[in-house]
């Protein structure tokens, strides 16, 4: 199986990243004003849940019949002058992109803001074959210079501080210090107006593929989706199967809850429909449109009847920002293209390997099902996949634990057992206490020996301690 | 009967008369349903407050020589020297030229391109322009969206290249919401041109999700709502 993301334990990275103050900081600060912002777009909008719900249904219609769908979508494309390639794993859709790029003589790449391109690690293919590839979204453009991943589905430098990007700026282009996002950005706009007019060949995701009449829509807010489809002589659009919805009249349901959700506003800046290359005599768009369909472990998830909900995703980014895992520890700890609830339910199928430890960096708390605008229902997937992963009777091809799960199931049945005698608890429970206190440290047990150290190695304890007011309370009953 | 049962009486009668339902005041019913003017009118400044949340600025309803001589007092302030302008929708971009060329403004007429040279100069043209005006195809009120719809010589890149954009829409092309202006520019047209729904100026949120314009695109964006007096 192709695997982009680099493989890493998210346990320490969590770690790491919860101990890093200025990262929490940067977090918080971008998104406490962001989600009051988005609460309030929604409520002043009366038909949000009836949007929602069609969304959903029309969604759910699409993955239902994701066959017909693509092959009327591929017809469709074909017919308006485009050419359809469909790659079923990451591997086929780099190579189909890298012989085009060679094929055409092309470069010099400029990107639109796209996760599937992460996802199948483009730009690295890209650049071994001797193309310049330049990232055009903003958010994109800052991590790579700085040689990072996006560290959000939607705002990929939400990691940085204005102040980061000033340093990265001034030495990256020698130019003056300043930390002013306007100064900053027209920085970033001088540059890349030359990278764009200069391009050959320009590459996007795609956010809804219409099977009715082989259109693309690409949505954004800057302008780098339009530029890079506009502009280049040669265009490739890729885009997961998912992205297919039936017809032109369902767009609107969409759109009218996506942005509301991702960013809070109404409808983003800009969204592009594109249906072929340009016809005879105009001046915008490329001679030639490529769309790669890209399986990359999708019909998989579709094969699971609790995981296929999974590919209702818009990839809005809503629940990373209302996520308080994703809150505390940011993008990168969790070592996948997408990170967050949504990564945590995908990353498996895609990407396999550590990531399959994703489903269990939760707690369940169901605020990410709240807020998705197709309302997947994340925790239960997320339980799903955890027992997939410990009963070892899934699909998924990722390393399981057994031992781990057969003593975290011993543990757990011992704790019913005793939890029917209120006698039994507390006498166990004060032993515990005993026992666990000279493995405390700065008021935590962090660590314990085996068995237990299974437990603790995701889990920091308070040092246990009766609490006054019960002890308290029991002596008084006693007396 | 005394003349308080009568006037009692009379009330009684009165409010026998429940053909209409109780007024609750949550809803004005007007006595007359609103003209096809009025409601224009609404549409039209609803477009307005909501291109001006999104940081749009709003020209007005104006008729079309109004509209010409408001372009040419923008083009004047943002000290335009070139100006590029495509073929109108249902207005006539002649007037407009004039005004901008009697500023001694260079006007740049967009036309059909043969070859891909030709193509990449009129492109790097629009990127050097002060200001590019053009039509759309439609505008929505409840979000302050222009539609664009691209043809040869009106070109998309005439809305994505120049710093500063001046569009103008028919009265009458001003629609509700999303899905009627996808129904009014109808799945056909979609299908067949390169058609972009602009709301706003060109943003971003990237640093520290504090919100700067003009990223790529233009980042002043003006609209004029052209009403003809023969309307």
């Amino acid at each position: 199986m192709a695997n982009e993301t680099e493989q890493q334990d998210f346990l320490a990275a969590s770690e790491a990243a919860v101990r890093d103050a200025e990262l929490r900081r940067k977090l918080e600060n971008a998104s406490g004003r962001h989600l009051e912002h988005v609460a309030a777009t929604r409520a002043e909008f009366p038909a949000y849940d009836d949007e929602r719900a069609a969304a959903r249904r029309i969604k759910q219609e699409a993955i239902e019949r994701l066959d017909e769908l693509l092959v009327q979508l591929k017809e469709r494309l074909e017919a308006n002058g485009c050419r359809v390639f469909a790659a079923s794993d990451a591997a086929e859709a780099r190579n189909y992109i890298v012989e085009l790029a060679r094929g055409r003589g092309a470069r010099r790449v400029v990107k639109g803001k796209s996760m599937t391109t992460e996802e199948i690690g483009l730009n690295a293919a890209l650049i071994d074959a001797g193309c310049e590839v330049v990232e055009t979204d903003l958010g994109e453009y800052i991590v790579q210079l700085r040689g990072e991943r996006p560290s959000h589905i939607i705002t990929p430098a939400i990691h940085l501080s204005k102040e980061d990007i000033g340093s990265l700026f001034h030495e990256k282009f020698q130019i003056p210090y300043t930390a002013e996002p306007e100064a900053l950005t027209a920085v970033a706009r001088e540059r890349l107006r030359e990278t764009f007019l200069a391009a050959d060949l320009g590459i996007t995701g795609v956010n809804f593929a219409i099977a009715e009449t082989g259109t693309l829509v690409l949505i954004e807010n800057e302008g780098n989706g339009r530029m890079s489809s506009t502009l280049p002589e040669t265009f490739v659009a890729v885009m997961g199967i998912e992205k297919v919805i039936p017809k032109m009249a369902d767009l609107s349901h969409f759109l009218e809850v996506l942005a509301r959700t991702a960013t809070g506003q109404k409808l983003t800046t800009y969204t592009n429909f594109v249906s072929g290359p340009r016809r005879e005599g105009e001046i915008d768009g490329p001679r030639e449109v490529h769309v790669v369909m890209l399986d990359n472990g999708r019909s998989r998830m579709l094969a699971d009847p609790v995981l296929r909900e999974a590919l209702y995703c818009l990839r809005c980014g809503a629940c990373l920002n209302v996520c308080p895992v994703y809150r505390r520890i940011g993008g990168h700890a969790y070592g996948s293209t997408y990170p967050g609830p949504i990564g945590s339910i995908v990353s498996p199928s895609l990407f396999g390997g550590a990531t399959a430890q994703l489903p269990f960096a939760s707690t369940l708390c169901g605020a990410c099902r709240e807020i998705c605008p197709v309302k997947i229902d994340i925790p239960r997937i997320l339980l799903h996949l955890r027992w997939k992963e410990t009963e070892g009777g899934g699909a998924l091809p990722v390393p399981r634990w057994p031992r781990a799960a057969r003593q975290a199931r011993f543990g757990l049945r011992a704790f019913a057992r005793i939890a029917r005698h209120p006698l039994a608890v507390r006498v166990i429970g004060r032993i515990g206490a005993v026992l666990m206190r000279p493995f405390a440290w700065h008021g935590y047990v962090r660590r314990m020996p085996p068995p237990f150290s299974n437990w603790t190695r995701a889990r920091d304890f308070p040092v246990p301690r009766m609490h006054k007011r019960l002890a308290r309370a029991r002596r008084g009953a006693g007396a | 009967m005394s003349q308080f049962d009568k006037l009692i009486a009379s009330v009684r009668g009165a409010l026998e008369h429940r053909g209409a339902p109780a007024h609750d005041g949550a809803e004005a019913s007007p006595a007359m349903p609103p003209s096809e003017a009025s409601r224009r009118v609404e549409l039209v400044s609803s477009f307005g407050r909501e291109l001006e949340v999104v940081g749009g600025r709003f020209l007005g309803m104006l008729t079309p020589k109004e509209t010409a001589a408001r372009i040419a007092e923008v083009a004047a302030s943002i000290k335009a020297r070139t100006a590029s302008l495509g073929d109108g929708v249902s207005n006539d971009p002649a007037p407009i030229a004039a005004g901008l060329e009697s500023l001694g403004i260079k006007v740049i007429r967009t036309a059909a391109a043969g070859d891909p040279e030709a193509r990449a100069a009129i492109l790097r043209e629009l990127a050097r322009c002060d200001l590019g005006v053009a039509e759309a195809a439609c505008a929505i009120a409840a979000t302050g969206t222009l539609a664009i719809v691209a043809t040869a010589a009106r070109p998309s890149s005439l809305t994505l290249l120049p710093p500063v954009n001046i569009v103008i829409v028919s009265a009458e092309r001003v629609v509700a919401d999303l899905a009627a202006a996808l129904a009014m520019l109808g799945t056909e047209t979609i299908a067949s041109h390169r058609v972009a729904l602009v709301t706003g100026p060109s943003r971003t949120a990237d640093i520290e999700k504090r919100i700067v314009l003009g990223v790529h695109g233009p980042r002043e964006l003006y609209v004029a709502i052209v009403w003809r007096a023969d309307d």
